[in-house]
């Protein structure tokens, strides 16, 4: 079976500064797989040459067994894939509803594009209470639900999410993970960049561990965390 | 809810600081109401007709100029050539009409052709700002990586050189009018004569800036152009094609500013440089209300006729030009960001 997303090999840079060596991974349908590593490892950079904000200088972007990079990123979009960026990128003079319908701009059905919105706002009610607040006027937590749900809104395939804890206390971190994990549940394959290597290892299938742009460590997140450098470098036990 | 007890005895601080807040505004409005009130006591109800008929064009070239800089961030100095290839259009559609009217009397056609005419010129625009985006604004674009805003600006002003001269050398300095589009009187509105041209000028830009207000706001592109110019990252990652709506935007621009041309030929003629004099005014009104701001654009637009017009009445008609620049010169010492801020952020302070 050919996996959801493969990368193989995946060289990438800003300019002259070369942020990937090689990047190998994969993701299968149905998981929910952490990436993670210090900063400036490059993570947020191997979610951005996914989506094809960047585009790499050598190696493969494989979605569905189809290769995906040098597409433009609206393309990519369209094909199922999602991206929750760090920064959000929401529509911030525009309402909660109105981002949320731009997020199912591809879904020309109307009838499918209400049964979602429906489907989200069973999903985060609290979206639903402030559907017609301008999303530029939310609190920080409720900004990152209306990311994640407005990725949601193109019934993707394949979510990418990139560290939705950051700026977070802890318990709305919580929430947010447990709608991950919601989507999860409902077949939604995720693949996730975070900083909170504990918490995150805690609750997903399996992680790679990103150092210095290369992948030194993959496998079940329960094997990850036993092992000695990881509670070394990044739980600091 | 504990938050709602902490603000609500604040209730008499947010409102000054509301009132502070909305300064410009509250200011603006003032002063114009007072104007109005001028106007109309020394000019009467033609005078307040003048206001709003010149108001609605500077609207509507203002709207394509605010579109432009909020969607694509250009500062569009060509956007005047835009309206001199309205006018042309209009009179190369129209006038061979009209002398074919003069051999045979047509009332249906008489009535029909100018709109006609505008139509035509509309269609033209945006043929143009498909072709000036497509071959000169995207091939920039994908290699612009610092400094688009400076680059965009020195390619329209070329783009203004080249299509000036190039209607120069093609068509010559001659001007080219006709002396009204509609053969009829004029018609009597609470007291005042009005040209059915200019009443018509007027619906024309009105209807224009109706239709692009309901087409950002209530349909499916309209919304992407809007995502576009709030965050351009965003509205690639939900699907929307950057290239395809950027070129939309441009081309809708420039056909509004061939709209206006046309419908304005009675009044100013077609000439190679007949754009200069509109892309000024319509400058002063983005630069007052706030670059990249559409609704700004169009009360604006209100607020310069009313500028021109009132200084025309009290001063003198040589000085039309000189006082709406000092006041946008004050405006913008006192507001940099113009009077109704911007809500569209520019594409480069992402």
């Amino acid at each position: 079976m050919t996996p959801m997303l493969e990368l193989k090999n995946i060289n990438a840079s800003y300019d002259f500064l070369q942020v990937l060596w090689g990047v190998s991974l994969n993701v299968d349908k149905g998981e929910l797989v952490a990436l993670i590593g210090p900063n400036g490892a490059g993570k947020s950079t191997t979610l951005r040459t996914i989506i094809g904000l960047i585009s790499p200088k050598s190696g493969e972007v494989l979605f569905n067994g189809k290769i995906i990079n040098n597409m433009p990123v609206y393309q990519i979009s369209r094909m199922g894939i999602s991206y929750v960026s760090e920064k959000l990128n929401l529509f911030t003079a525009m309402s909660v509803q109105e981002n949320l319908i731009l997020g199912a701009f591809a879904i020309r059905d109307k009838e499918k594009q209400l049964a979602t919105l429906a489907y989200i706002f069973e999903l985060f009610p609290r979206l639903e209470e402030r559907k017609n607040q301008l999303a530029g006027t939310m609190s920080g937590g409720e900004r990152k639900m209306l990311a994640i749900a407005r990725g949601m809104m193109s019934m993707p395939q394949l979510m990418l999410v990139d560290e939705p804890s950051l700026g977070l206390q802890p318990n709305l971190t919580r929430n947010v993970f447990d709608a991950l994990l919601q989507l999860r549940d409902r077949g939604v394959t995720i693949l996730l960049v975070e900083q909170n290597v504990n918490a995150t290892l805690n609750f997903t299938d399996r992680a790679y561990i990103l150092e210095q742009g290369k992948t030194v460590m993959s496998g079940p997140s329960k094997e990850i965390k036993a092992n000695k450098h990881v509670r070394n470098a990044y739980m600091g036990i | 809810m504990a938050k709602d007890s902490i603000t609500r005895p604040a209730t008499q601080e947010s409102l000054m600081t509301r009132i502070k807040d909305n300064l410009p505004i509250i200011i603006v409005s003032v002063f114009s109401i007072i104007l109005f009130a001028a106007v109309y006591i020394k000019g009467g109800t033609s005078q307040i007709f003048n206001v709003f008929i010149t108001g609605g064009m500077w609207a509507l070239l203002a709207v394509g100029l605010a579109l432009v800089f909020g969607v694509m961030n250009i500062p569009h100095f060509a956007h005047g050539e835009s309206f001199m290839v309205g006018a042309y259009v209009a009179y190369f559609t129209f006038n061979p009409i009209r002398e074919y009217l003069q051999q045979n009397p047509s009332k249906f056609i008489g009535i029909i052709a100018p709109f006609g005419a505008i139509l035509v010129a509309g269609l033209a625009g945006a043929v143009l700002g498909v072709i000036i985006e497509r071959g000169i604004f995207a091939p920039l674009r994908h290699r612009t990586k610092e400094g688009w805003v400076m680059n965009a600006f020195l390619l329209t002003v070329g783009i203004s050189f080249v299509l000036t001269n190039g209607a120069n050398l093609v068509l010559g300095p001659n001007f080219r009018g006709v002396p009204r589009y509609w053969d009829v009187d004029a018609v009597e509105i609470a007291g005042a004569y009005m040209s059915v041209d200019r009443l018509i000028a007027f619906g024309v830009s009105m209807l224009t800036i109706g239709v692009l207000w309901f087409f950002l706001r209530r349909t499916r592109i309209g919304r992407a152009i809007r995502a576009v110019s709030q965050d351009e990252t965003g509205a690639q990652l939900v699907g929307i094609n950057l290239n395809f709506i950027q070129t939309l935007t441009f081309s809708l621009a420039t056909a509004m500013a061939a709209i206006s041309g046309a419908s304005l030929l009675f009044l100013f003629q077609a000439y190679p440089t007949v754009g200069a004099t509109p892309l000024y005014y319509a400058w002063y009104v983005v630069m007052m209300a706030g670059l990249g701001n559409v609704a700004g654009a169009i009360i604006g637009g209100f607020i310069v006729a009313l500028l021109q017009t009132s200084t025309q009445l009290f001063v003198a008609v040589s000085w039309t030009t000189v006082i709406p620049t000092a006041v946008m010169i004050l405006v913008l010492l006192l507001a940099p960001s113009g009077i109704f801020g911007s809500d569209v952020k520019g594409v480069q302070e992402q």
